[in-house]
């Protein structure tokens, strides 16, 4: 599974995207994982009280988990994730 | 007043008379300023069926309310007429340092009509107004023409002018102010250049007064703390500027590629924010009063396509770039820096050369149409190119001068202009985002995103994350965001405040500006007005609802690639619940209950 990253998150990770081989069945595993890895820089932009923060996108093959389960996404047959920062623009 | 300076001045251009108006307090608390005040005066004053680019097309410059003060990021002006391009009425909002200088001149609005019989420049220090000859100015660029006139004017003057494509009235030339800002859209500068106007400089001594300065302080130093706490409004914007939403938008699928074939393009991520920000950006920029500064001060060192300048925002990046399948960054930004020096809108441009570029390689189009122009997708040398003939009237770009769906049509094939109401549409791919489409098809300026910006609810997330997908709610909520932004417009506000603040945050900080009492859905109510009287104007120049429609290729034509693939935009079921949703009739009629309501009757 490729994980890619954008925005704010490649100064965080240091990388625009990274082929992830751990074990991750949900979005929570690895989101998780990625903040144990990353930290800080990392976490502040993707989770807030412990969900996910409501700003941030994350795209399964592009599909947003946001009101479609959230961490809880099963990343199962899931090719692409992309995560994205708070972003705004127009 | 507080807030307005009261006053409006009006130059025949034919005549020469200059005189002053009183600004009609009724109508600048129930139409604010800037967009709202510059269509209710086009509304009073002019056929809404006159030809945009004869002498009878008026056309007027507005800042708002909060132009002029320290309201955050209130550095915005409207101008204001009958669009060339669309037919429709038409506001073109820009930024800088413009609008703010047209209050301390001591001018709520400067409404010019006629024509003049020469080449004129307009000079307003604060009541002082004169017009003056600009043979010598006419033909050059817009630096040119801004750096002559600071010279023959003052420095601290501020700058709003035509470059050659508003003189020869290319059908989308923008008027650029301070040489970088541009009122870009429905084609402004070619009704400027119908009027042998070639600039206006203005320069004022005043400020603006303010009813309750304690309050202001304080309604404004919230909404302040509101923006840059925001992570967007307070951080994203500066980092990355609007062109950052390149890769979410492929990555959904609603990128449109090759003028709106598909909607992901494979190597967008060369033209996205992050590229830019690691390369080409030299510093943020921002407008008078701004905290946000998504503007992007930008240096090209290629010498292919060397220059100096501001740009490229994302409707830029992505009209330049993915719509004519071009993934070179330093083309993208070379064709921004010549539509600023020549004076064309980046938008319209992009889609136009996007549209020629799909005829071209269906074989519509040939070399002997183009004359030499290589139009092929991907062919970043020959867009440029495209770009510099259109601005300075040669070969092919005569042609292109008209817009897409003039140019389509005149080959057989108006299909294959991606515009609404014949205005090019933004980088938002109606298949993949339904509110978005019904925006466009609605828009009273044709294809344009920020009178509805949808993408922040059903993309961003912000303030909250709506399904993209569905359709159920969406007139609602187009409603909403097209009534709010025809607030925050007449406001002098930037849009991009929204992402921070809310109607209520307006409303406070205008009440304490102006002394009257506003609350958050008076402010909306405002827009809500401006959105219905512009709407009276359209329908009275001949649009019905037949014109509220977007590419049948978007409504018929299944998404052929990427994360969108199969799915199509479904803005025909959803005219009726939005027109109901808007208290219009079955034929998008506002009804007399609604005019009632907002006192339109």
């Amino acid at each position: 599974m490729k994980v890619r990253y954008f925005a704010l998150l490649r100064e965080a990770t240091h990388k625009r995207e990274e082929e992830w081989t751990r074990p991750a069945p949900d979005v929570r595993t690895l989101v998780n994982d990625l903040v144990a890895l990353y930290g800080e820089p990392f976490a502040k932009w993707v989770m807030k009280d412990g969900d996910l923060y409501g700003f941030t996108a994350i795209l399964l093959d592009g599909k947003d988990v946001r009101g479609r389960g959230g961490l809880d996404c099963s990343l199962e047959g899931v090719a692409e994730v992309d995560i994205f920062p708070p972003l705004a623009g127009g | 007043m507080n807030g307005w300076m009261g006053k409006i001045l009006r130059v025949d251009l034919g005549s020469g008379k200059i005189s002053t108006e009183r600004l009609d307090p009724k109508t600048a608390r129930d139409y604010l300023g800037a967009r709202g005040l510059g269509t209710k005066i086009m509304w009073d004053e002019v056929d809404p069926n006159v030809d945009p680019l004869s002498p009878e097309n008026k056309l007027i410059f507005a800042p708002g309310p909060f132009s002029g003060t320290f309201a955050p990021s209130s550095g915005r002006y409207d101008v204001v007429t009958k669009g060339p391009l669309t037919g429709t009425i038409a506001a073109s909002n820009s930024g800088g340092s413009f609008g703010a200088e047209l209050k301390f001149a001591g001018w709520d609005a400067v409404i010019l009509e006629g024509k003049a019989a020469k080449p004129t420049w307009l000079s307003i220090v604060d009541d002082v107004v004169e017009l003056r000859d600009a043979s010598r100015l006419w033909g050059k660029d817009v630096p040119e023409t801004t750096e002559a006139l600071y010279a023959e004017a003052s420095e601290d003057s501020k700058v709003a002018c035509i470059g050659p494509a508003g003189e020869r009235m290319v059908l989308f030339a923008s008027i650029m102010n301070e040489m970088q800002r541009a009122a870009g859209r429905t084609g402004v500068g070619a009704v400027m250049g119908s009027k042998n106007l070639k600039a206006i400089v203005v320069r004022g001594s005043k400020g603006v007064k303010v009813a309750d300065k304690d309050a202001f302080v304080a309604a404004c130093g919230e909404a302040s703390r509101k923006i840059k706490e925001h992570p967007v409004g307070g951080t994203g914007l500066r980092l990355y500027g609007t062109n950052v939403l390149v890769n979410i938008l492929n990555s959904i699928g609603g990128l449109p590629t090759n003028n709106f074939q598909t909607g992901h393009f494979a190597n967008a991520d060369m033209v996205g924010g992050e590229t830019l920000a690691a390369n080409q950006l030299q510093r943020p920029r921002g407008c008078f009063a701004c905290i946000i500064s998504c503007g992007r001060g930008t240096k090209v060192t290629n010498p292919k396509y060397k220059g100096e300048g501001e740009g490229p925002e994302y409707e830029t990046a992505w009209g330049f770039g993915p719509d004519c399948g071009i993934d070179d960054l330093d083309a993208v930004i070379k064709a921004n820096y010549i539509c600023n020096e020549l004076g064309l809108d980046t938008i319209s441009m992009g889609g136009t050369v996007a549209c020629a570029v799909e005829m071209f390689d269906k074989g519509i189009i040939t070399l002997e149409d183009t004359e030499g122009l290589d139009l092929r997708s991907g062919n970043a040398e020959a867009m440029v190119e495209a770009v510099r003939l259109t601005g300075i009237g040669e070969g092919f770009g005569k042609k292109l001068a008209l817009g897409s769906y003039r140019l389509a049509s005149l080959y057989g094939h108006p299909e294959m202009s991606m515009t609404a109401k014949k205005q090019e549409m933004p980088a938002y791919e109606p298949r993949a985002v339904q509110g978005i489409g019904l925006n466009y098809a609605t828009n009273n300026r044709g294809g344009c995103h920020v009178r509805g910006y949808t993408i922040s609810p059903e993309v961003l997330g912000v303030p909250v994350k709506y399904d993209k997908d569905a359709t159920e709610g969406k007139p609602e909520l187009v409603a909403m965001f097209q009534n709010l932004t025809g607030a925050i417009d007449s406001s002098g506000a930037c849009l991009f405040t929204t992402f921070g603040i809310g109607a209520d945050d307006y409303a406070a900080m205008l009440t304490a500006l102006t002394g009257v009492k506003y609350t958050g859905d008076d402010f909306v109510k405002c827009g809500e007005r401006v959105w219905n009287l512009e709407r009276l104007w359209n329908n009275r120049s001949g649009f019905t609802a037949a014109d509220d429609a977007i590419p049948e290729r978007l409504t018929t034509v299944p998404m052929p690639t990427g994360p969108s693939k199969g799915a199509v935009s479904h803005v025909k079921e959803m005219m009726p619940h939005y027109y109901a949703v808007r208290g219009w009739d079955a034929e998008g009629r506002p009804t007399p209950e609604k005019l009632a309501e907002l006192e339109l009757a």
